[in-house]
């Protein structure tokens, strides 16, 4: 058990001296393999939050109801009458027509002069309401749409159902192109590593031969070698996941608004999906010294 | 094919030449004792132990048995005269403790008690070939192998190296040394082998 660790200690020693003689090298895989697991660990972060903003929209779905032009200040407190005795339903604002002329032009920015040509104000003015906590499954945006439509001075209603299945669309690009770039950074990261390690091998070979004579095992020649491809992806994943912390840190800095809808939080890596890169990181190490090492001896 | 037809039989405690011309096969015939490469054919047995019956980590213990020096000495660049030595015990795992007494120890019996920091560069060849054999004593191999040991060295050296040969053969190991040197076989009473066309013609 002793000479087990003595051992070891002896590996971990040998595997830190030659990265060391190598450091140059070293250094560039390193920074290889953090800059491929920062791309994946991008990729996994963004799906994570476009994930919980969705969930955070499906407890608060939202519609717009669209007033007549001309109605009168009874007519439209009686419309927010209407709406307030919705359940769950929030009236999140009242947009006069002005305000939505405003914001229209706001959204044209440079091309808003052509708003300007305009004789008459086309927008209609709407409320804009918000069901808070609505379960996704019971709740019946056509139903609610009907009944408001009936209010006299309501024009229209429409509501989010529409875009959030959009987004779901694009959870769903998201994930698959994410394993696909994630899939092919990993058969990179892997051959770069395996390339280090050969090279490691390959400036050390003089002394493997003399470790082979002295009747050192295979082993006790390998396992330097391991720690070292296994040191290489964890240092990657390391560093990738130190920089995804502080990019994630610069966004929460401004908190993200969407479609007039609640502020998002901006989420990090859950632990496990932490803990996931990581021992990518070392999986792909251990995997690409392991090839190496393969190709290189014949004992 | 380097030898061919080698019936050979070499008893414990014994002190063996083997010679022939260049081409002969006598480093083949160290590398089959040495278990570097298995024969095409027949078996070798080194102490009641089939080579061809054992591979991997079996053989690499068995290595620890048998001491191999060569002529270019094989020494790490990088180690120290101590580090060297150490090697061949590190390799085993064996205490830190012990390592350093047995190496010190080692280097005394060969003389370079005084160089035990000094780098191969720093040493002449005498020098070298005695850490390559100070080397493959530690671990008290039952045979020690030399391929050529003293075919960079001069005369004097020579007869330092060849004298420490006998005194390890006193102390009960088998040595086997291949030469091409005629200096190093004409005062010699000791068994010669000879080699030709890999045959033996003893």
């Amino acid at each position: 058990m002793l000479a087990k660790l003595r051992l070891w200690s002896t590996y971990f020693k040998y595997a830190l001296s030659s990265i060391l003689y190598n450091r140059l090298i070293y250094a560039i895989s390193v920074g290889t393999i953090a800059i491929s697991l920062l791309i994946f660990g991008a990729f996994v972060l963004l799906s994570v939050n476009v994930r919980t903003w969705i969930q955070g929209w499906g407890q608060t779905l939202s519609i717009s109801v669209y007033l007549k032009d001309g109605i009168d200040e009874g007519t439209r407190e009686r419309i927010r009458t209407a709406i307030s005795t919705l359940q769950g339903a929030e009236i999140k604002g009242y947009i006069s027509k002005e305000k939505a002329l405003q914001d229209m032009k706001g959204m044209l920015g440079s091309q808003a002069g052509l708003v300007d040509g305009l004789t008459k104000n086309p927008l209609p003015a709407s409320f804009e309401v918000a069901f808070r906590n609505a379960d996704r499954k019971k709740f019946e945006p056509k139903r609610i749409k009907e009944a408001l439509e009936k209010v006299p001075g309501v024009d229209e209603v429409q509501y989010s159902e529409q875009w959030l299945d959009q987004f779901e669309g694009l959870l769903y690009v998201l994930k698959v192109a994410g394993l696909a770039i994630g899939g092919l950074l990993c058969v990179a990261v892997l051959f770069l590593i395996t390339n280090t390690i050969k090279l490691a091998i390959y400036s050390r070979r003089n002394e493997i031969e003399i470790f082979k004579l002295v009747g050192a095992t295979d082993w006790y020649v390998k396992a330097p070698f391991l720690i070292e491809g296994a040191i290489q992806g964890v240092l990657g994943a390391l560093i990738a996941l130190g920089i995804l912390s502080v990019i994630h840190l610069l966004l929460s800095f401004k908190t993200i608004q969407v479609f007039g809808l609640p502020f998002m939080d901006f989420m990090f890596l859950t632990q496990s999906h932490a803990l996931g890169i990581l021992s990518l990181g070392l999986v792909l190490g251990l995997l690409g010294s392991f090839i190496a090492i393969g190709r290189f001896f014949k004992f | 094919m380097a030898l061919k037809e080698i019936d050979l039989r070499i008893r414990t405690g014994e002190f063996v030449f083997i010679t022939g011309p260049s081409g002969a096969g006598k480093t083949t015939l160290l590398r089959l004792i040495f278990g570097a490469e298995p024969p095409t054919e027949g078996q070798i047995v080194i102490n009641g132990i089939n080579l061809s019956r054992i591979s991997g980590t079996k053989l690499d213990l068995l290595r620890r048995k048998v001491g191999f020096v060569f002529q270019d000495f094989k020494l790490l660049s990088r180690r120290s005269v101590f580090q060297n030595v150490a090697l061949a015990l590190e390799v085993t795992g064996e205490k830190r403790s012990v390592v350093r007494k047995k190496t010190h120890q080692m280097l005394r019996a060969v003389g370079l008690a005084a160089k035990e920091e000094a780098y191969p560069i720093e040493l002449s060849g005498g020098e070298q070939q005695r850490v390559a054999i100070a080397r493959a004593m530690i671990n008290d191999p039952l045979i020690l192998l030399a391929d050529e040991p003293t075919g960079n060295l001069d005369p004097d050296i020579t007869r330092e190296i060849m004298v420490l040969f006998r005194s390890i053969n006193l102390r009960g190991t088998t040595v086997v040394i291949a030469t091409h040197s005629r200096e190093l076989l004409r005062n010699t009473d000791q068994r010669i082998i000879v080699l030709h066309g890999g045959k033996v013609l003893e």
